[in-house]
């Protein structure tokens, strides 16, 4: 019974100092705990397979792999109580084996520390059942899109088509690839052969892929550069990756311009900038058509502030939901046109009028009319306390006071009036 | 405290009554009736009568309800005669107003002697007081202008005797032909006889109701009235500026400070000497030497003292005559007077010219 005792003592005095010099060695505990044979413990792209438990000799041999190599890096037999340590990008993991256990499958309770864990990813850290040959291992797809056009000098309304083209040329799959072509300025979308690819994975073993391929027509002279195809991605494990871009295959387009514009210049001003509270101030919207084209179904909302007030206007403007609106059916090309309204300034405040724009018109390329909306706001207005404001600035008792006394001075004029009138 | 009760009738007694209540605000603005308080010492209770309703409406002072009017088209026209029947027609109406204000311990009742309605109402009013109540009766009688006309001198004459036989307690005379010396317009000649009068009242009311260093009573005053020939009248003097008081005494006996001309040392049967003051002026010696010289040529003074802090030397004096030289210069033009009325009436009785005349076109018809 003593020798028991003994024993027990021992083996937990043992036990303490071997944790004691696990914790003191290696900093960062990673992993404590048991894991079956055949199973593993993956640190990014290293895996650290328990390839074979012997309860009976209290050891277990550990193999460690770097990447999806058959063969394994390091491979050790650690005796219970014994440790083995390796790098991994420059750091120290220290493996020790603190128990083993036997079953239909053998176990063996590992200690796994690091120095610094710092470049560990966490989706890649943790135990693999099957070990290293399951390992999810992160991997880094490297996009190249290409955009291509079948001619680079054109005259205007020449039709171009444009390729665009991807490929992985990465060491691992990028899933949930999604790509953006901009709308190209100075060219009309005339066919769009292949469509919107969608969400789509690019493999390294896939071909070269044609993601868009359409036919774009030139309204206007010039030398452009095409916009980029981007596509933003993920790798197999998750991880995103900077967005990919293509290149800017550049066009030059000879001749004059199909493309026709109306420019309406709107713009709105008052005429005072500071007005005293209850004041009226008068403001101005003029309207320019600065483009080559007409313009229709020009409508200019005139937003007033809370704290001014509409008070009236010129015959072109409608209040509509309670928003001044100027509209006119047509504009013309050099058209100009003054209107203009009057404020109040209801409450103290500093403000700004903005005037919410829109119109159509056609370019003359497009049979749909083109729609232009836009927004001006004028300086700020101060609206500074009027001329009687300080008289109800102060609390009711203030006013109420001196109109009971008045009244009741009134009261009594009236009563001797009443008692002297004959 | 006296229950005091003042009667103004006709256009002259309304004025002064308007005065009164006037200067019981202590305020001289048109305005005070709005924001200060009469005061009167006494329950004092004032009542304007008159026939001619815009006299009353023209009174500022005087509450409504203390305004009668008695219906009479407007006025009497200077007619006592038809003055005493309309007074007998209303008299009810009046006494009932009066009756209705409570019990008095003395009432005043200005008139003037020359007009319709005062001259007319006064006598009778009188009667009646004497017959109905107890209490002492005095009428402030104002006496007219001397070339205001006959019809006034002779209404003035018949006035007086009438109130004398009414049964008053007392006729306290003011005269405006003595009072004339005043100058100025007309208006504020008859302005500045009201107040005259208003103030040496109010200063009697407030005397006689007042605590006295030296006490003058309204018994005191009934004896000095009851005294000489029923005739009375009042001096005044109200100091501007630092004086001796025997020099304040010497004015208010002055005709400068008298309502009625008369040689005080000569007709004055009785006296009441009134003071009012700061105690610094009320030297007893002045007052003593002044009052002992009066009552030498009078008889009998009575004086009273009170004493006001700050205030100037005041002098009230009551004098009741026994004789009345200025009355009967008054009595011999109003004689002058009546006869004058007589013999014109005589004249047109008797010549019947302006019948002669029209007697000329008897039985004829006009032609057109």
């Amino acid at each position: 019974m003593v020798h028991f005792g003994k024993t027990l003592t021992l083996a937990s005095l043992f036990l303490f100092l071997m944790l004691i010099s696990v914790g003191g060695a290696s900093g960062k505990i990673l992993y404590n705990d048991t894991i079956e044979q055949g199973d593993g413990f993956q640190i990014n792209d290293y895996v650290i397979d328990v390839a074979e438990v012997f309860p009976g000799q209290d050891s277990v041999i550990i193999q460690v792999y770097e990447g999806d190599t058959k063969d394994p890096k390091y491979d050790k037999l650690i005796s219970v109580g014994g440790s083995y340590k390796f790098k991994i990008e420059g750091e120290d993991v220290e493996i020790t084996a603190i128990s083993v256990h036997s079953g239909v499958v053998p176990r063996a309770k590992l200690a796994i520390t690091i120095t610094d864990d710092d470049f560990i990813n966490s989706k890649t850290l943790g135990v693999v059942n099957g070990g290293h040959s399951e390992a999810e291992l992160s991997s880094t797809p490297v996009l190249a899109i290409s955009k291509s056009v079948d001619k680079s000098n054109i005259n205007v309304g020449d039709i171009i088509r444009v390729t665009v083209t991807v490929e992985n040329t990465g060491d691992g799959d990028a899933h949930d690839v999604i790509f953006s072509d901009p709308n190209q300025e100075r060219f009309i979308l005339i066919d769009d052969i292949l469509g919107s690819p969608g969400r789509i994975d690019v493999s390294t073993s896939d071909a070269v892929k044609k993601i868009y391929v359409y036919d774009l027509k030139a309204t206007e002279a010039g030398t452009f550069s095409l916009n980029p195809t981007t596509a933003i991605f993920t790798n197999s494990v998750g991880d995103s990756f900077p967005q990919a871009s293509s290149n800017r295959p550049a066009v030059t387009v000879s001749g004059s311009s199909l493309m026709k514009n109306a420019t309406l210049d709107v713009t709105m001003e008052v005429d005072r900038y500071t007005i005293d509270r209850n004041k009226d101030l008068q403001g101005t919207v003029r309207i320019k058509n600065t483009g080559n084209a007409p313009a229709s179904a020009v409508t200019v909302g005139i937003i007033v502030p809370e704290g001014l007030e509409y008070v009236s206007g010129d015959s072109g403007i409608e209040e509509i939901s309670g928003v001044p609106t100027i509209y006119m059916e047509s504009f013309g090309v050099q058209q100009e046109k003054e209107i203009i309204f009057k404020l109040k300034a209801a409450e103290e405040g500093t403000y700004t009028l903005s005037a919410d724009s829109s119109y159509l018109f056609s370019n003359g390329v497009d049979s749909e009319m083109q729609e232009v909306s836009s927004s001006t706001v004028t300086k700020s207005v101060y609206v500074t306390k009027g001329k009687y404001d300080h008289l109800f600035e102060q609390p009711i008792y203030v006013y109420l006071i001196p109109l009971l006394l008045i009244g009741v001075i009134a009261s009594w004029v009236y009563h001797r009036h009443k008692q002297y009138k004959f | 405290m006296l229950n005091i009760l003042i009667i103004g009738n006709g256009q002259c007694g309304n004025r002064i009554l308007d005065a009164i209540n006037r200067e019981a605000f202590g305020k001289k603005s048109r305005f005070a009736k709005f924001y200060s308080q009469q005061k009167y010492k006494s329950n004092v209770q004032t009542i304007a009568i008159n026939t001619a309703i815009n006299d009353l409406k023209e009174m500022k002072f005087t509450k409504a309800k203390d305004r009668i009017h008695i219906p009479h088209l407007h006025g009497v026209g200077a007619n006592r005669n038809v003055g005493k029947h309309v007074f007998e027609d209303n008299k009810a109406n009046i006494l009932k107003q009066v009756e209705e204000r409570g019990n008095f311990d003395v009432a005043f009742i200005l008139t003037s002697a020359s007009g319709g309605t005062g001259s007319s109402f006064t006598p009778l009013l009188v009667k009646e007081f004497k017959q109905k109540f107890d209490f002492p009766v005095y009428a402030l009688v104002v006496l007219p202008f001397r070339e205001e006309g006959t019809l006034y001198l002779q209404n003035a004459a018949f006035c007086l005797r009438d109130i004398r036989e009414s049964g008053a307690d007392g006729i306290i005379l003011a005269d405006n032909q003595f009072l004339k010396q005043m100058g100025g317009n007309v208006e504020s000649a008859y302005n500045g006889i009201n107040d005259m009068i208003a103030r040496r009242l109010l200063f009697l009311m407030d005397a006689l109701d007042s605590e006295m260093m030296m006490v003058t009573d309204l018994g005191d005053f009934k004896t000095v009235m009851s005294g000489g020939a029923g005739l009375a009248t009042i001096g005044f003097y109200e100091a501007d500026s630092e004086m001796p008081i025997k020099n304040a005494i010497r004015e208010s006996l002055s005709p400068s400070g008298l309502l009625f001309s008369t040689n005080v040392y000569e007709e004055a049967s009785r006296s009441m000497v009134i003071i009012k003051g700061d105690r610094k002026y009320l030297s007893i010696d002045d007052i003593s030497s002044e009052v002992e010289k009066l009552s030498s040529s009078v008889g009998h003074v009575f004086k009273g003292i009170i004493v006001r802090n700050e205030e100037l030397p005041q002098v009230l004096t009551v004098l009741t005559l026994e004789s009345a030289s200025e009355l009967e210069n008054l009595y011999s033009i109003a004689v002058d007077a009546i006869n004058y009325e007589k013999q014109k009436k005589d004249r047109v009785n008797n010549d019947k010219e302006v019948d002669r005349a029209f007697s000329q076109i008897d039985g004829m018809d006009p032609s057109y």
